[in-house]
């Protein structure tokens, strides 16, 4: 019986322990989840009364997609819009989306892609070609964005937002930005020995930010991933590629890279610049409100950085690559008219570009740059002009992955620059197969 | 005596038939939700499937396994993490537990905290490890005086994930083993110690053997653990080839690049490769671990 | 020095070296204090960054260099990570409720009924432990979006779909478990229960199953550790959704959206989840400790 009644003991603590965690978590956590990030994210967001067809968009931004839906319901009163809010990071959404086409459940009219799904999305059937609207966008849109918005040359989505790279550098240390890479490696390494801190930080962790960190300097060298039919690679002709990794090796194993570079990230470069640390960084357009401490964090840099467009190995123009978002039509939507007018009128329509413009998302129609009052969206605009899509192949993914491998091992030294290279080749190859 | 003899009658039937109810719910449910699932995994794996485009091609995806150098190197990215962690685990444990037996003072309190480890969720752990790693700040780095890439560097990396697994894992190999260990009788080791027998000697000769089943239920779990892990390589390097384990290689191909006839190959092989393993083990003490259960009820 | 190693009734005994019991004493403590901080250390670490903020918790590797505040939990909160704690606790103890008393069930026959073949199903079960969830995500997944197709219910983004796979892959070893000390218990107790005119199921829920209360007690304790733990799946079904995006879901997978390094948040949301399970074990570990042994050393 004492055993008995020990055992209860034991059941009641346990129990009473569990109740009281349960308690706790749902004091504190009842109702739904909150106000807002995540609220309304996997569902609709509620804003037409009665919705004729559905736009899936990222959660992140979201503020801006959802002025821009409201200004679309607010023309067409009888042909309203939802949004659905995916997750703010990129597999979530594709995954999100995957979901619904594979369950064949269609719910989703109007799909926002990021600029390198093109190629899967057409491949797997999932969106309807858009060549014949080729003519609405071209001249109207910035061609980079029109460019990651097609596969094998046809149009399957229209240019939405976009965004690029600025080289960040220290106006207290340099006077003009330079425009070679080279010209950036030895300004940068004099002002850094001169001032006791490193001479560049960027992406240089192994994802994919290093691909894109590559391709921009690869690509100012004169490279192409793809021939123009992307039916082979072309990564091995000429000597950009070459050129391109040898930077990047003489650049971390002298110490111009900053210490760490090998597992730098956005905002890990970011933090290092803002703490005075480096002279130069490339990095995206969101970090200057930071850096100027505008979000109360504390910098060492305010007033003293201006943003630039990255350097070239030629000394001409600039090349950066593209990030943003296409629109495109599923082929499961049941309104596909409306859905190819909702599209083509993000595109184009100035006043929904506008939208984006004044909530700081690059918009990619050419006019909206053309009197910016915000100097950084000046640079910004003549960055885009120049600047590149990633090509956006059905393998893609898989691509970005082995080719984040093979630069890392490269640049570190850790691997012969002919044989990283030649395993980029192989893995862009296999980008292109039709399986 | 009437009595007795209905009582008997009555239980033989009524309790084959309370048995076949009573196993029924559990059997049935792991049969739909574990065993469907794998069959049609199988069936699944015989077609090449792109979106909307789907095509039966029969084994070819198994015979793109056997040439796939991604899927080799996830088998031995699986295998120096299952040895090298499985090892060290024992290694450390078997410490931790001779230590705990020994011990007098703080031994319940030691007992409690060697737990923490084990209860927090793999994921968690991973991400705290992974930040201890990590180049920003540097804090692995700072203590050891190095400038290494831990989450990048093929080779530190998987140290990296071995270590935190060893540390999550150790504890709970630590207490199986002190389980054993005081199931062994004290005058084992008086009598060697008085025969003479060195402090190693009475280690290899007496708890060692002594300790056998313990030993191997640890293994088991461990290992198998081990094969089908997840969580940690994820965790730290993503779908990175540098760190990819079987699961991680599978889940790759349903995620990152969907082709889902290939990653329910890979799924399938994964699934034939722990199964053996686990097999292999089990086929050695199972009997008696079974046998117990059927022991005891005599 | 040997004097008080001798015992006055052995045989011969040959004189040894001994350390003195004080050094002795204090080596066992540097033992235990080492075990403690092996366990202990990455939870100091862990603590201190989460309070650390600014962009020098990014630079500096010195956990004890401020500036502190509890900005990183405000945030952590903001981001709803309340919710993935109540979504474990809901999901962790379902799945336990369901599964305890289907494995006890079957663990019960097979520790006490007559049946055919109870060897093979207690290969069967030992066998099922060893299952790897990767081999369920895709199927499942695929069952999921046709149960959707016909019937309309959506086990995506929802409790039942990771509760369901999670009874299914803790059954076999609660059913272990429970079997052994199912067996352990004296048949004669039982005997006594029927011959009082029990019926066997009678006998089973008011006799046998309270003295099997610790063998549930341990195998609902694993179950539920395992349903707190489990991140394959969680992730593959539920990835996102707050509503029911489970605890290593959430730490798992916070990633760098709009580009900003997390460090301190991950921390205060793995203290946040550390601490109640920390009580946990050290409120149970009696408990756990036996569960972990149970049907394993002792088989």
């Amino acid at each position: 019986m004492s055993e008995l009644s020990r055992h209860k003991r034991y059941a009641v603590r346990a129990g009473s322990t569990g109740l009281a965690a349960l308690g706790l978590t749902l004091a504190t956590a009842c109702g739904t989840p909150p106000g807002d990030k995540p609220e309304g994210e996997g569902e609709n967001a509620g804003i037409a009364e009665d919705p004729q067809f559905v736009w899936a968009v990222t959660g992140a931004d979201r503020q801006v997609h959802e002025a821009v839906a409201r200004l679309w319901n607010e023309t067409n009163p009888d042909r309203q819009v939802d949004i659905f809010f995916l997750a703010p990071t990129a597999d979530e959404q594709r995954q999100a989306m995957f979901q619904d086409l594979q369950s064949q459940a269609g719910e989703f009219d109007v799909l926002g892609l990021d600029v390198i799904w093109t190629g899967e999305f057409a491949d797997f059937g999932y969106i309807e070609s858009l060549e014949d609207l080729r003519g609405e966008v071209e001249g109207v849109s910035l061609d980079g964005p029109v460019d990651s918005a097609q596969w094998q040359q046809e149009l399957y989505a229209l240019p939405y937002s976009s965004n690029g790279a600025f080289l960040y550098y220290r106006t207290d240390l340099i006077e003009e930005p330079p425009t070679t890479w080279e010209e950036l490696y030895e300004t940068g390494t004099a002002a850094a020995e001169e001032a006791g801190i490193s001479g560049y930080v960027g992406q240089g962790d192994q994802y994919e930010g290093l691909v894109v960190n590559f391709l921009e300097m690869y690509w100012s060298a004169g490279g192409q991933l793809f021939d123009d039919a992307q039916q082979r690679s072309t990564l091995l002709e000429g000597d950009a590629a070459a050129t391109a990794l040898d930077f990047m090796t003489e650049a971390y194993a002298s110490g111009f890279y900053a210490e760490g570079f090998d597992s730098m990230v956005e905002d890990d470069a970011r933090a290092l610049f803002q703490a005075g640390e480096a002279v130069y960084m490339r990095n995206w357009p969101y970090a200057i409100p930071l850096l100027e401490g505008e979000e109360g964090e504390e910098t060492a840099v305010a007033g003293n950085f201006a943003v630039a467009p990255l350097p070239t190995f030629t000394g001409e123009g600039t090349t950066s690559a593209l990030g943003g978002l296409n629109n495109a039509v599923s082929t499961l939507s049941e309104n596909k008219d409306l859905a190819r007018e909702f599209v083509l009128w993000t595109a184009t329509d100035p006043r929904a570009q506008d939208v984006l413009a004044s909530h700081s998302l690059p918009p990619t129609m050419e006019s909206a740059y053309e009197d910016a009052e915000d100097p950084a969206l000046e640079v910004l605009g003549g960055i885009l002009a120049d600047a590149q899509a990633r090509p956006p192949v059905p393998g893609y993914n898989s691509m970005s992955l082995d080719l984040q491998e093979s630069l890392l091992a490269g640049y570190l030294g850790q691997e012969e620059p002919e044989a990283a290279l030649e395993a980029m080749d192989r893995s862009a190859n296999e980008a292109l197969e039709q399986k | 005596m009437a009595k007795t003899q209905s009582v008997r009658t009555r239980r033989g039937l009524g309790e084959r038939a309370m048995g076949r109810v009573f196993l029924a719910p559990s059997f049935a449910f792991m049969a739909v939700i574990a065993l469907f699932p794998v069959f049609y995994a199988i069936g699944m794996s015989l077609y090449n499937i792109r979106g909307f485009r789907q095509e039966f091609i029969g084994i070819d995806n198994y015979t793109r396994v056997l040439t796939d150098a991604g899927f080799f190197n996830a088998v031995g990215n699986t295998l120096v993490f299952t040895v090298a962690s499985v090892t060290l685990e024992f290694v450390v444990g078997m410490a931790f537990a001779l230590i705990m037996h020994q011990a007098f003072v703080g031994r319940g309190l030691t007992r409690a905290v060697i737990l923490v480890p084990w209860v927090i969720p793999t994921a968690v752990a991973a991400q705290v490890w992974r930040y201890m790693f990590d180049h920003n700040p540097g804090f692995v780095n700072s203590v050891l005086g190095t400038d290494i890439n831990w989450l990048r560097d093929p080779v530190w990396s998987m140290a990296g994930i071995i270590s935190a697994d060893v540390w999550k894992t150790a504890p709970f190999v630590a207490l199986l083993l002190l389980a054993g260990l005081q199931t062994i009788p004290k005058d084992y080791y008086e009598a060697a110690r008085v025969d003479g027998a060195t402090v190693l000697q009475r280690f290899f000769f007496i708890t060692l053997p002594l300790l056998r089943p313990a030993i191997v239920v640890a293994l088991l779990f461990r290992t198998v653990d081990a094969l089908r892990m997840f969580d940690f390589a994820y965790v730290f390097s993503g779908y990175s080839n540098s760190l990819a384990t079987l699961s991680v290689y599978a889940q790759r191909y349903l995620v990152a690049e969907p082709e889902l006839g290939y990653a329910n190959a890979l799924s399938t092989v994964t699934f034939v490769i722990v199964m053996i393993v686990g097999l292999a083990f089990i086929s050695r003490m199972g009997r008696h671990m079974v046998g117990d259960v059927a022991r005891k009820e005599k | 020095m040997t004097a008080e190693t001798v015992k006055p009734s052995g045989p011969v005994h040959r004189p040894r070296r001994r350390r003195h019991p004080a050094v002795g004493n204090a080596l066992k403590l540097l033992g235990l204090f080492l075990v403690l901080g092996w366990c202990l250390f990455p939870f100091l670490w862990m603590g201190m960054t989460s309070l650390r903020s600014g962009a020098v918790a990014l630079t500096d590797p010195n956990i004890f260099q401020g500036p502190f505040s509890l900005a990183n939990y405000e945030q952590i909160l903001d981001l709803g990570f309340q919710f993935a704690l109540r979504n474990s606790l809901i999901v962790a103890s379902v799945t336990t409720l369901i599964c305890i008393p289907v494995a006890a069930l079957a663990g019960y026959a097979l520790a006490r009924l007559p049946m055919a073949g109870k060897f093979a199903l207690l290969a069967t079960t030992l066998v099922a432990t060893l299952f790897p969830p990767v081999a369920l995500v895709n199927p499942l997944y695929q069952v999921y979006l046709k149960v959707y197709d016909w019937t309309g219910i959506n086990l995506l983004n929802s409790y039942a779909g990771m509760i369901i796979p999670y009874v299914a892959l803790t059954l076999p070893l609660a059913i272990f478990i429970l079997a052994t000390f199912f067996a352990g218990i004296p048949r004669e107790i039982e005997e006594s229960a029927k011959v009082d005119g029990a019926t066997p199921f009678q006998a089973f829920l008011r006799v046998v199953a309270p003295l099997a209360a610790p063998g549930v007690g341990a195998a609902s304790i694993l179950t539920f550790v395992y349903a707190t733990n489990e991140f394959l799946l969680a992730f593959s079904f539920a990835p996102r959704d707050l509503n029911v995006q489970t605890v290593p879901v959430f730490v798992g997978t916070f990633e760098r959206v709009g580009y900003e390094n997390p460090i301190g948040q991950i921390m205060a949301a793995s203290v946040l989840v550390s601490v109640p399970l920390i009580i946990f074990a050290l409120v149970l570990q009696r408990r756990i400790v036996a569960g972990l042994t149970s049907g394993a050393v002792k088989g």
